[in-house]
């Protein structure tokens, strides 16, 4: 019996030791009050990781004493990590910044009202690049720091076009009819691709609509816009014409989709800025790319040769430690234009922050693109940029999208199919 | 005086019984019971993050008119439908062979076979993935050996893509099924064979009017764990071709992530989702039961 009753004691010792073991770990390490350390989750080590190292060293000169510890996680293990801790309740474990994809910012901030900092006597939106905050503001509050730009553009093989006798300025300013057309050229003359496409991805859409001032919603960022959106079905319609013109090599991921034209295979890529450090990670291509401003749709008037795709912005979580966390974003990323060169030049990134654009960097030559000022050419065209309100659902209506396509390329109607999707997204989304 | 301190022995004895049993009473109720009523009182709330309230049966009827979790549901039944009675032929068909006794090498075949169910579920959906690619290993084997002119779309054509998943499961899972049956088939008196032998009975007869019979709760076995594990698929369809290309992929499980963590976050929705797994289960198991099961 005695055995038995310190059997039942120890186990709950043990218990009652776990638990009190994870509310100390709260308290100390991650969570970080003030004078603590500030955590920082982000992706890609390249880019994101690395640009926030570059600010940790920046604020050194204002803070040398303040520890920030940047911890790397895949893109959607942070979303998962969000999610599951901001739902529970319990903040244990989440760090003091996050780095959180444009797409998504709405969706978390109007799912978790409270759960991040307002920033809004810290930062100035008007500082910022105009499309930037839509995303990254609620209900006039902001409550992101804007970071890299997403711009898009188009990324083109010289030396294939030369051959197909084409140059760059044949490409620029075009729209996606015209495009179509070259691809076909090309493919007859030279045997090459003119781009890859991944069919589970329809980031392709999702430049031309918003190279329209378009989006999957309406201006309130919930309300379904699919059935009768002009720029979504030209943009169906332009999608279709190009996968039809036997000119677009089929990927499945992101390392064939490097791969694509690393190897040399495809003549294009029409994608983000932040593709820059791997085209340029293939050195033999040196002198062979060349970026033009992204086409436009052929018959929405409204469309023009700039826009976006996977652009993200940093959150401060409203847990202790905050007024820390934001000072030091404010600091770094809100205000320090020496910083934007700096990660302009070891990394890549191209900012938003108006200021910094301003600074040397962004107007060097890079010898890779054949001396093209390509960062100057990505900062003019962010500023044409027309600002959307992605919403909060960009991904479940994508989800519908992708197979609404599917049965557009199949043959369906696109009307049917435009009204099919947006039944759906109208019973699904709330 | 002597049987009161028997009762209260007894009673000890029942009082130290349950000391024994009641940490992992405990623990289960803890850990599966309370998430488990839980998750059914969160599948009739709605709403995104922070923002959720009670709303009825609308989560279970938004799943009649939810044409993604109707693809979903398709393609787990076509996973079920099509891969379970492959794997679980080739796996008997496979056991046979093994239990030859004239065999040689059998430790060898035996632990080759079962190695795939040993593999992380992620490592193999990955390797499969680039060899299933466009210009992966299995097309260039097929290029190679004429047997096809241009490479076929494993991954992002929707019949191929099913395919592909229904090969990897398959080469997973037929090996684990195996053992299963090895086991049976070395509980089955060898002297029935030779009885059956001397009345003249062929090899395919033995199999049919023996082996079956006598594996038969074997193969209930194997056939209620291999419905639930495809109707649990995940791992394969997240990692060789995310649900796509156009859904064409998409399993329950899939839907449930996709529902709490790629699209802005709807428990509720999600959890009855993943109650109409539970539902399935059940009912399958029962028919399984119903069909298979010895009638005592």
């Amino acid at each position: 019996m005695k055995k038995a009753f310190v059997l039942l004691l120890a186990t709950f010792l043990l218990l009652t030791a776990c638990s009190s073991k994870s509310d100390n770990s709260a308290s100390g390490g991650s969570n970080g009050d003030s004078g603590k350390a500030i955590s920082v989750w982000a992706w890609d080590p390249n880019f994101n990781i690395a640009a926030m190292k570059l600010a940790v060293e920046a604020y050194k000169k204002t803070d040398p004493d303040q520890q920030v510890d940047v911890v790397e996680y895949a893109q959607d293990d942070i979303i998962q990590k969000l999610n599951t801790g901001l739902n529970s309740g319990t903040t244990n474990g989440l760090p003091n910044i996050v780095l959180i994809e444009d797409y998504r910012a709405q969706s978390f901030l109007k799912a978790y009202p409270d759960a991040f900092y307002d920033l809004s006597s810290l930062i100035k939106p008007e500082d910022y690049a105009d499309y930037k905050i839509a995303s990254s503001s609620l209900d006039g509050k902001q409550y992101g720091v804007p970071f890299d730009s997403g711009v898009a553009g188009l990324y083109v093989r010289t030396d294939y076009l030369k051959d197909a006798g084409y140059t760059t300025a044949d490409l620029t300013n075009i729209d996606w009819g015209r495009y179509t057309e070259i691809a076909k050229d090309v493919k007859a003359k030279t045997g090459h691709d003119m781009l890859t496409q991944d069919p589970n991805d329809l980031g392709l859409i999702r430049m031309m609509i918003q190279s329209a001032g378009s989006w999957y919603t309406k201006e309130d960022g919930s309300t379904p816009d699919l059935k009768d959106n002009a720029a979504l079905k030209d943009a169906f319609q332009t999608y279709k014409a190009l996968m039809e013109s036997d000119t677009v090599k089929i990927t499945s991921d992101w390392s064939q989709f490097l791969a694509g034209f690393n190897s040399g295979d495809v003549a294009t890529v029409p994608t983000g800025n932040w593709i820059t450090p791997s085209v340029k990670a293939e050195a033999s291509q040196s002198g062979k790319w060349e970026i033009v401003p992204m086409p436009k749709l052929k018959n929405t008037s409204s469309s023009v040769n700039a826009t976006n795709i996977g652009g993200s912005s940093w959150y401060v979580l409203n847990i202790p430690g905050k007024e820390k966390a934001a000072e030091f974003l404010q600091k770094t990323m809100g205000s320090d234009v020496a910083l934007y060169q700096d990660m302009l030049k070891n990394v890549g990134v191209i900012g938003t922050l108006k200021a910094a654009g301003e600074g040397e960097a962004y107007k060097e030559g890079d010898d890779f693109f054949g001396g093209q000022k390509t960062v100057d050419d990505f900062t003019k065209w962010t500023q044409q940029i027309p600002r959307v309100n992605y919403g909060m659902n960009t991904y479940a209506i994508e989800d519908i999208l992708v197979s609404e396509m599917q049965n557009y390329l199949n043959g369906q109607d696109l009307d049917k199919v435009l009204a099919d999707a947006q039944a759906q997204a109208e019973s699904q989304l709330h | 005086m002597r049987s009161e301190s028997a009762v209260r022995r007894r009673s000890n004895g029942a009082l130290t019984g349950w000391m024994f049993v009641i940490v992992a009473v405990v623990l289960i109720c803890a850990f599966y019971f309370y998430p488990m009523i839980q998750a059914l009182l969160l599948s009739f709330k709605t709403g995104t993050g922070a923002h959720i309230h009670f709303n009825g049966v609308d989560n279970y009827k938004r799943l009649f008119t939810d044409k993604v979790f109707i693809t979903a549901l398709k393609n787990t039944c076509i996973f079920l439908v099509i891969q379970v009675p492959i794997m679980i032929l080739l796996s008997i068909f496979i056991s046979v062979l093994l239990n030859d006794s004239k065999l040689k090498f059998k430790g060898f075949f035996r632990t080759a076979i079962f190695l795939p169910s040993v593999t992380s579920l992620v490592a193999y959906s990955v390797v499969f993935k680039y060899m299933f690619g466009t210009d992966g290993l299995v097309n260039l084997a097929l290029t190679k050996m004429h047997l096809i002119s241009a490479p076929i779309q494993w991954i992002t054509d929707p019949f191929w893509a099913k395919i592909t998943i229904i090969i990897a499961i398959t080469w997973r899972w037929t090996g684990y099924n195996m053992i299963f049956y090895l086991s049976g088939l070395q509980n089955i008196d060898s002297s029935i064979y030779e009885a059956a032998r001397i009345d003249g009975a062929s090899a395919f007869r033995q199999f049919r009017s023996i082996t079956i019979p006598l594996l038969k709760p074997i193969i209930l076995f194997t056939s209620i764990t291999s419905t639930i594990g495809t109707l649990q698929l995940f791992d394969e369809v997240m990692n060789i071709t995310k649900g796509g290309p156009g859904n064409a992929t998409m399993s329950i499980s899939q839907y449930i992530y996709n529902l709490s963590f790629k699209y802005t976050p709807d428990f509720g929705y999600a959890a009855t989702v993943s109650y109409t797994i539970v539902i399935l289960i059940v009912l399958l198991s029962i028919i399984q039961f119903k069909v298979a099961g010895d009638r005592k």
